[in-house]
Formats: C-alpha cells, sequence, structure tokens
C-alpha cells in the first residue's frame, strides 16, 4: 500500500492504541454518571477516528457533538485565536463538556477553544486527547484524559494528517522525513505544512 | 448483553455492520484505483462512525472532508432543499466526490446534494450510503455503493440517532414503536 511506504516507524501499533482507547472509555465511564449526560465535542477533522471508537467503549449515557475550527493565520498563532467554521449544534449551558482531541501539541488553540466554551457556562468541562506532546507546549492547559505522550516526531494516521493524506492508517506513525522535506520549505519538524491547514498551526 | 429499555431489537449486529463495511470500502478501493484525488465527504452528524470505519479499509489515498446540514422547515421536503450549515473545507471541483451517508429514507436530501455538488464540476461524483429505506423513498437518488435495505422503522446506532441519543451504539436497532409515536 503507497501510504504505508512514506512511514518511517509505527509509533504506536493499532493493538496497543485500540487498548488505549479502551482504557479511555472506562475512565470516562467511572467519571461520569447517565444523569451527567456529558456532551463529547469532537474537533474536527483530525478527531473524527478517534471519537468513533471512544464512543464504542462508553457505557454512560451521553452525547456528541461537532466543531470544526479553521486558523485566521500566523499572526494570530500566539493567541490561540481561531475561527469557528462549525459551532456546536447544542447549547452547552449547565452541560457537562468532554472535548475530544486528537492531539495537543502547543496548547494555545485547545485553551482558546476552552475559554470560549466556558464563556458558555458549562455544568464542567473536561479535555480527553489521543496524543499528547509535552515537549512542544507553551501554554499550561489541564488534560483529563490523555491517550500517549509522545516526543516531538511528526506523526500522522488514526486521523492525523500531513498534507491531508494519511489520516486513515490504523496505527500512529512516523513520517518519512524526506516526504515532509519534499512538500515544504522548511527544514524543522515543527514546520507548518501549506496545505495541512488544521492541525500544523493548531494547538 | 443487556438492550436499553427503548430498543425493541437489533436489525444488524455489530459484526454484520464490519463485514459489509469491509466488503464496500474493497469495492471502492478497486473502483477508485486508478483515480488521483479521491474526496470521501461525510455528511455529520449520523456518518461519522461509518465513515471512520470505511475510510481505515480503504487501500486508495483519499482525504476526508465533512458537511453539516440543516433542514429549512417542512414547507421545503419537497425539493430536499437543506442549509449547508458548513459546507467542505476545500474545494471539489475537479476531483472525484464520494459522498458518504449514514441512511437514505426519502431521497431528497441526498438528491439535493448530489445537485449541488455536481454544480461545482467534480471529476466525478457517487454516493456511498449505510443504509438505505426503500419504501420511504419519493424521489429515484443513485446509490452506488449501499450497505443494507432495511424497513421502514426507526433505526438508531453506529451514528444515527433519535433526539440524540443511541447515537453511539456498536449496533443498529430498531427503536421501539412508542418511543417516537
Amino acid at each position: 500500500m503507497g501510504l504505508r511506504d512514506d512511514v518511517d516507524k509505527i509509533l504506536i501499533p493499532e493493538q496497543e492504541l485500540q487498548a488505549r482507547v479502551a482504557e479511555l472509555g472506562q475512565a470516562i465511564n467511572t467519571t461520569y454518571t447517565d444523569a451527567d449526560r456529558p456532551l463529547l465535542v469532537c474537533v474536527l477533522k483530525g478527531a473524527f477516528m478517534f471519537l468513533a471508537d471512544l464512543t464504542r467503549h462508553l457505557e454512560i449515557r451521553h452525547e456528541v457533538d461537532f466543531m470544526e475550527i479553521s486558523s485566521y493565520g500566523a499572526g494570530t498563532v500566539s493567541s490561540g485565536v481561531v475561527r469557528i467554521l462549525l459551532d456546536l449544534e447544542q447549547n452547552i449551558e449547565r452541560r457537562h463538556v468532554l472535548i475530544v482531541e486528537d492531539i495537543i501539541d502547543s496548547g494555545r488553540t485547545l485553551d482558546y477553544i476552552t475559554r470560549n466554551l466556558e464563556t458558555r457556562r458549562p455544568a464542567s468541562l473536561r479535555v480527553c486527547t489521543l496524543l499528547s506532546k509535552p515537549a512542544r507546549r507553551e501554554i499550561d492547559v489541564p488534560l483529563d484524559f490523555v491517550g500517549f505522550e509522545i516526543p516531538d516526531e511528526f506523526v500522522m494516521g488514526y486521523g492525523l494528517d500531513f498534507a491531508e493524506e494519511y489520516r486513515n492508517l490504523p496505527f500512529i506513525g512516523v513520517l518519512k522525513e524526506e516526504v515532509y522535506q519534499a512538500a515544504t520549505n522548511h527544514t524543522s519538524p515543527r514546520a507548518p505544512s501549506a496545505s495541512a491547514g488544521g492541525r500544523r498551526s493548531r494547538g | 448483553m443487556k438492550l436499553p429499555d427503548a430498543i425493541e431489537r437489533i436489525l444488524l449486529d455489530e459484526e454484520t455492520i464490519a463485514a459489509q463495511v469491509c466488503e464496500l470500502a474493497a469495492q471502492i478501493s478497486a473502483d477508485y484505483a486508478d483515480a488521483d484525488d479521491l474526496v470521501l465527504v461525510g455528511v455529520l452528524k449520523g456518518a461519522f462512525i461509518f465513515m471512520a470505519d470505511l475510510a481505515r479499509h480503504l487501500t486508495v489515498p483519499h482525504r476526508v472532508d465533512f458537511i453539516a446540514l440543516s433542514s429549512y422547515n417542512r414547507n421545503t421536503v419537497s425539493t430536499g432543499a437543506v442549509r449547508l450549515i458548513m459546507d467542505t473545507r476545500a474545494s471539489i471541483t475537479g476531483r472525484h466526490v464520494l459522498v458518504i451517508e449514514d441512511i437514505v429514507d426519502t431521497g431528497y436530501t441526498l438528491e439535493y446534494l448530489l445537485r449541488t455538488f455536481h454544480a461545482r464540476q467534480p471529476a466525478s461524483l457517487r454516493a456511498c450510503a449505510l443504509l438505505s429505506k426503500p419504501e420511504r423513498h419519493q424521489i429515484e437518488v443513485s446509490v452506488d455503493y449501499l450497505g443494507f435495505e432495511i424497513p421502514d422503522v426507526w433505526v438508531v446506532g453506529y451514528g444515527l440517532d433519535y433526539a440524540d441519543r443511541f447515537r453511539t451504539l456498536p449496533y443498529i436497532a430498531a427503536l421501539k414503536r412508542e418511543v417516537y409515536e
């Protein structure tokens, strides 16, 4: 399969990933009750695959909703302010809200989303992320459920893309350097790809 | 397994769905083997689980995109006109587009969506739906990849909801009539 040829190494194999997602589901089951009826807020596009698998393990009553965001551009990176392309369908006032993210990088976008949702006065607000890159953190954001802490490498698969590809790989892999070097003029693994839009500039 | 009280019976269990999703992915991978620039457009919220499972089994490179719809009111039902709350992130012009739906009911919405997308001149345009209710169809709409035909009952699970409930059940089940009538 062509896409797999671009993978330098598998960071988290499918089985390990699925086992951890099940554990996160159990942790969420013990955190909330049916009466809490938490609303899982999926931040698109990256988190859709994680959400699909995570919710299979939830035994408590819950609902799901979606947000899609886009960065305004380089000037607003430090504030974390993003444009909301799709806002929640539901009013979250007095609701228990659980943000579901694929990866927390600098933390700035998550910090902004958290502040944005806090203004709507939810009963509680927690964060569940599949991946976290502590080495990249620029702002302290509390994470309630974390699947894996990973090193600062160029990861893709399981919802995460590079230039919109590789999202459907069932594992988390590290992209070969020559693949992302070929697609960008920058040399650092931090370099945003022009077309990745969402994720590289996301926190 | 204990079923929620509101559930009448399971129509399609987890294994049956998984096998059919695999089968659909194999067909799609074969059909698009030579297609550059395939994009799957998932219709929120219902299609997100189907999309996550289908995409994982595709062996052809593709992008994913999502759209969100809302109906105007009863008067527009017959034209199928819906409000695009969120359009695709990337342009579909010149791309091979496969619309991913959870269910085709009257067919109006899908037919409207296909007309809308067709106007944007994609390289090709097809539809893939997990479920279809033939008894409910009001308009002819071609579904190129279909998972299952089901009877005219209210189904929940695997992305489908009743007032936002039961959406993430891993199987597809019929709701008890007294719940929705």
